[in-house]
């Protein structure tokens, strides 16, 4: 139930701009770290009270205190630039998270989540089409629905719109669609993985692979474990990576039908669309590989990749607003919330098949 | 819409070259300890 509700002003300096972010960086920091805050001291308080209490992460923490601020309150406009910096500390993030990986691992759970990725995205793409068509959708706003809930949420929809000429109302919604729905997924997913005794490892990839948005496949994962959030980065970074073959394949077919421009350098555009953090996150991983970093600078940079996912989770929060939920049409959201049901039940069944032959 | 868009399609190097050049000065920072451990 999210939409982005904080639009970022244009400064007109370099310095004024950064200037912007500090009230809303601090704002982040200080949800963040309440969150982590909030969990310490009920784990320390039930330590000593020798009172059973479960151990509820300072990510779920730090997202209902930004989900009540921006509901209740709201943002003020002087926090919106440093607010929306956090898909910035999210990608930051990532790559340094890829200390916590030797490249050997991240070779064969990436090539696993591939080869999932590859089939999930073959059915899910077929499955939303037919579910537009059903709901009598633009065909335009189905692709832009079918690309978000099947590869990358909000960043496939904005790689893909001037791609395919589609209307800004179009991407809205679409935009609109999955942001609520990524919201969804972070309560819902970490219940069902507990409900079904999921490993660490399967959960991590089924989150990876059936969370939209890359902020809330993070936070999905973590939600669930330490480990499960690892793995829900690496299953969701393969995904990500994709993401231009899929706008290019898009882009030729909306072009070859006379509605959308025709791509002349396609190496350019899938170098473009591709985005850049998977190979800051494969290098820190070969580094790590070839212990280039000591063992506790090694766990500098997870702890760093830690407070970089803490300003992330407080922005996830912050940016939603549940009463944009209601602006957009019923239609595009059905589709995109059916859509989402089929796509989690199919990656489901593939991490299910995957841990059985593959052994994850 | 929405701010990831404002921030994505404003002009000059991507979000993801920024992000990612940050870490990696993090990393070559921790790496040759010219800042302390970082705690968590």
């Amino acid at each position: 139930m999210a939409t982005a509700a904080i639009r970022t002003p244009i400064a007109a300096s370099f310095g004024q701009r950064t200037i912007a972010l500090i009230p809303g960086l601090l704002l982040l920091a200080a949800v963040g770290y309440a969150g982590k805050f909030i969990e310490l001291s009920i784990n320390a308080y039930a330590k000593a009270h020798h009172t059973p209490f479960p151990d509820i992460e300072f990510v779920l923490w730090a997202i209902v205190i930004g989900l009540i601020l921006s509901n209740t309150i709201g943002i003020p406009r002087i926090f919106a630039p440093g607010v929306a910096t956090y898909e910035f500390w999210l990608k930051a993030g990532i790559v340094l998270l890829g200390s916590r990986f030797l490249l050997g691992d991240v070779l064969h759970l990436g090539g696993i989540s591939l080869l999932l990725v590859a089939i999930a995205l073959l059915l899910s793409l077929t499955f939303m089409h037919l579910l537009g068509r059903a709901f009598k959708l633009k065909p335009k706003l189905t692709s832009l629905l079918a690309i978000g809930s099947s590869i990358c949420g909000v960043s496939a929809i904005i790689a893909a719109k001037p791609s395919i000429d589609a209307d800004d109302e179009d991407a809205s919604y679409a935009i609109a669609a999955i942001l609520a729905l990524g919201a969804i997924s972070l309560f819902t997913f970490p219940l069902i993985g507990h409900a079904l005794h999921l490993s660490d490892k399967a959960y991590g990839l089924w989150a990876g692979l059936a969370v939209d948005n890359t902020a809330e496949a993070t936070a999905a994962g973590a939600l669930y474990s330490d480990a499960a959030g690892k793995v829900a980065v690496l299953a969701k970074t393969t995904r990500n990576a994709l993401i231009g073959f899929i706008v290019l394949a898009y882009a030729i077919y909306w072009s070859s039908r006379g509605q959308a421009q025709v791509i002349g350098n396609k190496a350019a555009f899938l170098w473009k669309k591709f985005p850049k953090f998977v190979l800051g996150f494969l290098l820190i991983s070969l580094l790590a590989t070839v212990g280039f970093f000591a063992k506790p600078q090694l766990a500098s940079l997870a702890n760093l990749s830690r407070w970089a996912f803490l300003l992330t989770f407080a922005g996830v929060g912050l940016r939603t607003n549940l009463r944009e939920l209601g602006r957009q049409g019923w239609r595009p959201f059905a589709v995109g919330a059916i859509g989402e049901a089929f796509i989690a039940l199919l990656t489901l069944g593939l991490v299910f098949g995957a841990d059985h032959y593959l052994k994850l | 819409m929405s701010n990831t868009e404002s921030a994505v399609s404003r002009p000059g190097p991507s979000l993801d070259l920024y992000a990612v050049a940050l870490a990696l000065l993090a990393a070559l920072l921790v790496r040759f300890n010219l800042i302390p451990p970082i705690k968590w």
